[in-house]
């Protein structure tokens, strides 16, 4: 029977009037792996600063191994056995593995010197306790992400750790790499040390955990054994709706039957290999795959970000060259990138602003001076057109929740008219409530006409929303399905992480 | 270390560049590859070497001082017009006070840059106004003639450690400048490499969060950092002070970016975090060749800062250019961090 | 684009408005008749015009999140050209308009070069902006002291130094100058795509690009477009000192990014305005001129400027921090709560 490391209850946090968590519970037992999990704004990452010591909570108590923390600092928690990998690992990207790994526990005793034997000696005793062999006298700069994740472990492991948070460790590495992960995570319970898993992620969480805590609004949901739901089971837990939405229909006959794009061969070593696909007007098709399945980068070589080694980029029925974003701008492509806030939104600039930068041109008088009012007149309409809560558009766009600020971004691309919409990840990071509307706006757009390609990680966004699909893997197309309803969840995730075994390289 | 990582260091470049530079201008006039020239040299730059490695700690932290020439003469001056109306004469007591003086003024640029979280450029732009505007108000702006200087100042100026006769009997040496500048390097280096502090300055450069997460005293750090800039160029005002004999108040200013270019050529990257003591000299020593061996191959000293403009236009445009490539042509233009 | 006097769009320039009537109030406590004087303020009308295109040309890089350290420099080089025409042309006979047509314009055409270099520098080889233009400074500046072999260049035709201490209906030639100069960057900064580029550019260069943004061609222009203003600054510069060598004004290009920073502008990018800017000019010239009339040292001014400095941007920085606080905080809780 395990015994109980971690006990919080009744936790409860306020900022500023907002209740970030209320009346919340967390158990967790020795060596237990606990996965945690909820939307953006569920109180999650309140949760793992209060246990870290770096937020102290209104209301409730924590206990580790029985003692009670006071939360007075973050130093408490480390002392307790607590360490909180984040999700940007905190890793000094110019010095060495072995210094990364040392470092904290150098500074935790309070020396002045360094040993540097004994910083070799520690970092490879780390690495080894998990069972990882990197070469100690890299800069951690040159390491991919996966490998700086097991750096940020072993740092973890250096301080005595018995449980390790890891927030969203697996929203930048590879199928494979999350893999790997999970067989460290295992290793580590094997030595007796916990971990919370926290992620958004439905699918990874049941391969690893053994029990899920759901929380929502800053309120417990539930406490479950994995063994006793499914992804469906969470997924109606977390939303409260049924998700087995009306899937979206294409009307063939509506539109014409020449592609508004088409790509024949695209490669570029590295990164894709022979992709080819096309989007007719009205349709909504989807790519899904995991990261490192050259999706993302084989759509930004449409948009021009990258160029591909070979192949060919039809628009309407013509071959064209498209060298960069305003070549594909100007052929109607319209793009909207993965990461919101360091590819697609200015978030100390205006959401006004923001929405006309595609379109500043279109208010040049002949005098090649702005036409000021109309410009204002463009972000006014955007703004009510995309129900943008905000009560001018002069208010910076980081005054927007997420969900809101995705809109910007799609009104944005709206404004340049573009007969091609390509959205990676569109609601990423986005509530539930953004989300629904959102797949409302896009699937209006389809519905007049416009060609809509989506990236997603989930499967069931996908299914529901896209006519037909795409499954990408390790840069290769590696299944179409040419109707959505044709196929299930559980058979489309399947598709997706099983070819991984076999290895089709790029 | 290996052939392969011996190339991939921007130092070995610089360092064959001076290799080929010296062999250039040696075939041009032999004078240049003797040792009394050499000697010259050393005496000449250790200076702003020692102001290079000040310039080059703030750098590696991520900022960028352009009031270390403002606390060098200020220091100079300063102690050099105290000495001589308080009638002490001994070199200890300069440099002690110039040193001193260097550590204050270092403290109040900490305070705005660690406290108020200020950019450094901007920092150090303001308060070298400052340091100079007032010195100027207090002392004056009468130059200290060799008549006017302490003994001690002067027989320092030309003390050798090491002294060789020439042909005609008289001597040249190596001159003590060169082993404060040994010194300090020695010191500076163990400081970065075996202290917490030092590792510090990597890791603030690095990584600011990630630094404080982890615990260190970023605040601490910074104050070490720019009170230890502020000591170095206090030495150094004291030694230029004993090189040329004679102390101009509006001396040193206007060199700062010379001595960054020294920095930033040797390889140290102008977002912080990179950077080897190793390459700050070897930068320097670059520049000091520029500077001061053009007459050598025939051109007049006008050219001296259009070559130096030129080599650094070069030198930074190949690291850069190579860091474009690797990332497969995807860089954006980068801001520049402080 | 009308300057409004008490309606501030930016916020810092409310606090940045008071301080500057504070200190024309000093000014005017202290000397109650000299200052208003039509001496005085035509004195200082022609006094920070040179200074005055330096600073915008700051400002401009300084809104790409860049920064030009070139300037001076290029006045200096371009500064030299003007004056050897305008000295050996009327020796070798040239009529003195034609010289000085011929010295202005090719001031503006060499100017064009100078800030290509630049942008090329920055846009296409990556080079930080600091870096490239510390470079391009020991270029132009060592080319003009090549030419000059260090010395200064004198004696201009006499129409040329019109330029200089003339007047146009009682105002000062220059102060007229350097209005027609504000506008037009004011023109380009707030109703232009090129100015509105080179704000979205200095906020994030890859949200820019992702949005199609010309991101070469932007930075490019602008870097042309400051070696431009600080060509003018040249000729204002010649013109009023009937003179040129290397390394004149040398003290500017501090006191433009400090003037620049008081502005209100971000050294990081994306932020930078006119009035705010032009504020800041007023501020720093009255405070010159009313320590010159009351006999304090230039370098009083100098210990002035360095700790206005840094008031401002520590007062800037404690502002900003609470209105920070209490503002992102309120939002941010009610919207998302991410790591």
């Amino acid at each position: 029977m395990e015994d109980v490391f971690l006990e919080a209850r009744n936790i409860s946090k306020t900022f500023v009037g907002v209740k970030a968590l209320d009346d919340v519970d967390l158990t967790i037992g020795k060596g237990e792996i606990h996965c945690l999990i909820g939307e953006n704004g569920s109180g999650k990452s309140t949760l793992i600063k209060i246990i870290g010591g770096i937020h102290k909570a209104d209301s409730g108590t924590i206990a580790i191994d029985g003692n009670v923390l006071s939360g007075k600092d973050a130093i408490e928690s480390i002392r307790a056995g607590v360490q909180i990998i984040y999700q940007d690992l905190s890793l000094f990207p110019n010095l060495t593995v072995a210094e990364n790994i040392s470092i904290n526990q150098m500074l935790e005793t309070n020396q002045q010197f360094v040993n540097w034997k004994k910083v070799r000696e520690t970092a490879k005793r780390a690495l080894s306790e998990i069972g990882e062999d990197i070469d100690i006298d890299e800069r951690v700069e040159n390491l991919s992400v996966a490998k700086k994740q097991i750096i940020a472990i072993s740092r973890a492991l250096t301080q005595n750790a018995k449980l390790i948070i890891m927030d969203e460790a697996t929203s930048a590495i590879t199928s494979e790499e999350v893999k790997h992960l999970f067989t460290i995570i295992l290793k580590l319970k094997e030595r007796g040390i916990a971990t919370l898993f926290v992620s958004h992620k439905l699918s990874e969480v049941f391969e690893i955990a053994e029990n899920i805590t759901i929380l929502r609004d800053g309120k417990l949901l539930g406490v479950y054994p994995s063994h006793e739901v499914n992804e469906e089971r969470l997924a109606y837990i977390m939303t409260g709706l049924n998700l087995k939405s009306e899937p979206y229909v294409y009307e063939a006959t509506k539109f014409s039957e020449t592609p508004l794009l088409e790509v024949k061969n695209l490669t570029k070593k590295g990164q894709y290999n022979d992709v080819s696909f096309h989007i007719k007007p009205g349709e909504i098709v989807g790519v899904i795959g995991l990261i490192g399945s050259g999706r993302t980068e084989v759509v930004e070589s449409i948009f021009g970000i990258d160029q591909p080694d070979s192949g060919s980029i039809y628009v309407r029925g013509e071959e064209v060259a498209i060298r960069n974003p305003r070549d594909a701008m100007r052929h109607g492509i319209a793009f909207l990138p993965e990461d919101r806030l360091t590819q697609g939104l200015f978030d100390v600039q205006s959401i006004g602003n923001n929405i006309v930068i595609t379109v500043i041109k279109n208010f040049l008088k002949r005098s090649k001076l702005l036409d000021l009012p109309k410009k204002k007149n463009c972000e006014v309409e955007w703004v009510q057109k995309l129900a943008i809560k905000t009560p001018t558009p002069k208010n910076p766009a980081n005054s927007l929740s997420g969900g809101n600020q995705q809109r910007v971004v799609i009104a944005k691309w709206l404004a340049t008219d573009p007969k091609v919409f390509i959205l990676d990840g569109p609601t990423i990071g986005i509530d539930i409530g953004s989300k629904h509307t959102i797949h409302e706006i896009i699937r209006d757009l389809a519905r007049q006409g416009m060609g809509i390609l989506i990236i997603s990680d989930e499967a069931q966004e996908i299914l529901d929303n896209c006519n037909r699909g795409i499954v990408m893997s390790n840069g290769r197309i590696i299944r179409e399905f040419s109707d959505s309803r044709t196929i299930g969840v559980d058979e489309l995730l399947d598709i997706v992480a099983r070819r991984v075994e076999s290895g089709a390289g790029a | 270390m290996n052939i392969k990582r011996f190339f991939k260091r921007s130092e070995s470049y610089v360092l064959l560049i001076i290799i080929l530079f010296s062999a250039f201008i040696t075939i041009i006039n032999p004078a240049f590859l003797t040792l009394e020239n050499l000697f010259d040299l050393l005496r000449s730059s250790s200076g702003t070497a020692i102001l290079a490695i000040g310039v080059f700690l703030v750098l590696i932290s991520g900022g960028v001082d352009v009031s270390c020439t403002t606390i060098a003469i200020v220091g100079q001056y300063v102690s050099v017009n105290l000495m001589i109306r308080a009638g002490i004469d001994s070199i200890w007591f300069i440099f002690g006070l110039s040193a001193f003086i260097g550590i204050v003024l270092g403290a109040i640029n900490a305070v705005f840059v660690s406290l108020f979280k200020l950019p450094t450029l901007i920092v150090t732009l303001g308060t070298s106004s400052l340091y100079h505007g007032a010195m100027l108000e207090f002392f004056g702006t009468r130059a200290v003639n060799v008549g006017d200087l302490p003994q001690s100042v002067k027989s320092f100026g030309t003390f050798n450690v090491l002294t060789l006769p020439r042909a005609d009997g008289t001597t040249y040496g190596l001159s003590i400048f060169f082993v404060i500048l040994v010194a300090l390097l020695i010191i500076t280096y163990f400081v970065l490499k075996f202290t917490m502090v030092g590792r510090g300055i990597y890791a603030i450069g690095g990584n600011l969060e990630a630094a404080k997460r982890a615990g260190f005293n970023t605040r601490k750090t910074h104050f070490f950092i720019y009170t230890y800039a502020g000591f170095l160029a206090g030495i150094m005002g004291v030694i230029h002070l004993s090189l040329i004999r004679y102390s101009n108040p509006n001396y040193i200013v206007g060199t700062e970016l010379g001595v960054i270019a020294a920095v930033v050529l040797g390889g140290a990257r102008i977002s912080g975090g990179t950077g080897t003591l190793t390459g700050t000299m070897l930068g320097v020593i670059l520049i000091t060749l520029l500077e001061k061996n053009l007459i050598m191959i025939g051109l007049s000293t006008y050219w001296q800062q259009f070559f130096i403009g030129v080599v650094l236009i070069l030198g930074v445009s190949i690291t850069y250019l190579q860091a474009k490539f690797q990332d497969g042509g995807r860089t954006i233009i980068v801001k520049d961090e402080e | 684009m009308k300057i409004p006097f008490f309606k501030f769009k930016e916020p810092k320039n409310k606090y940045l408005f008071i301080i500057m009537m504070l200190t024309i109030l000093i000014m005017l406590v202290m000397l109650p008749d000299i200052f208003l004087s039509q001496v005085n303020i035509r004195s200082m009308a022609s006094q920070f015009p040179e200074f005055g295109f330096l600073a915008l040309a700051m400002m401009l890089a300084m809104i790409t999140g860049g920064i030009d350290l070139s300037v001076v420099a290029t006045a200096n080089f371009t500064g030299v050209i003007a004056a050897l025409i305008l000295t050996k042309g009327p020796e070798a006979g040239m009529s003195p308009i034609l010289a000085i047509v011929l010295a202005i314009a090719s001031v503006i055409a060499l100017a064009i070069p100078c800030g290509l270099i630049n942008g090329i520098l920055i846009a296409f080889v990556g080079v930080p902006p600091i870096l490239a233009t510390l470079g391009t400074q020991g270029l132009f500046l060592g080319l003009a002291t090549v030419i000059t072999k260090g010395l200064s260049i004198a004696n201009f035709p006499n129409q040329f130094l019109f330029i200089g201490s003339g007047y146009l209906f009682g105002v000062p030639f220059v102060f007229i100058l350097f209005l027609i100069g504000t506008i037009v960057v004011a023109l380009i900064l707030g109703r232009t795509q090129q100015g509105f580029s080179m704000y979205m550019i200095g906020s994030n260069p890859t949200v820019a690009r992702y949005s199609g943004v010309n991101n070469s061609k932007i930075i490019i222009k602008t870097y042309v477009i400051t070696a431009i203003l600080a060509a003018v600054s040249s000729i204002i510069m010649i013109s009023r000192a009937n003179s040129m060598r290397p390394g004149y004004g040398s003290s500017y290009l501090l006191q433009a990014i400090l003037v620049v920073v008081l502005g209100g502008a971000d050294p990081d990018g994306g932020f930078g305005n006119i009035p705010g800017l032009l504020m800041a000019i007023v501020m720093l010239q009255v405070t010159q001129s009313g320590l010159n009339i009351l006999a304090f040292s230039p370098f009083v001014r100098k210990f002035i400027w360095g700790f206005a400095l840094l008031l401002v941007m520590t007062i800037n920085f404690t502002a900003q921090q609470y209105g920070d606080y209490k503002r992102v905080k309120k939002m941010r809780q009610i919207a998302t709560t991410t790591t």
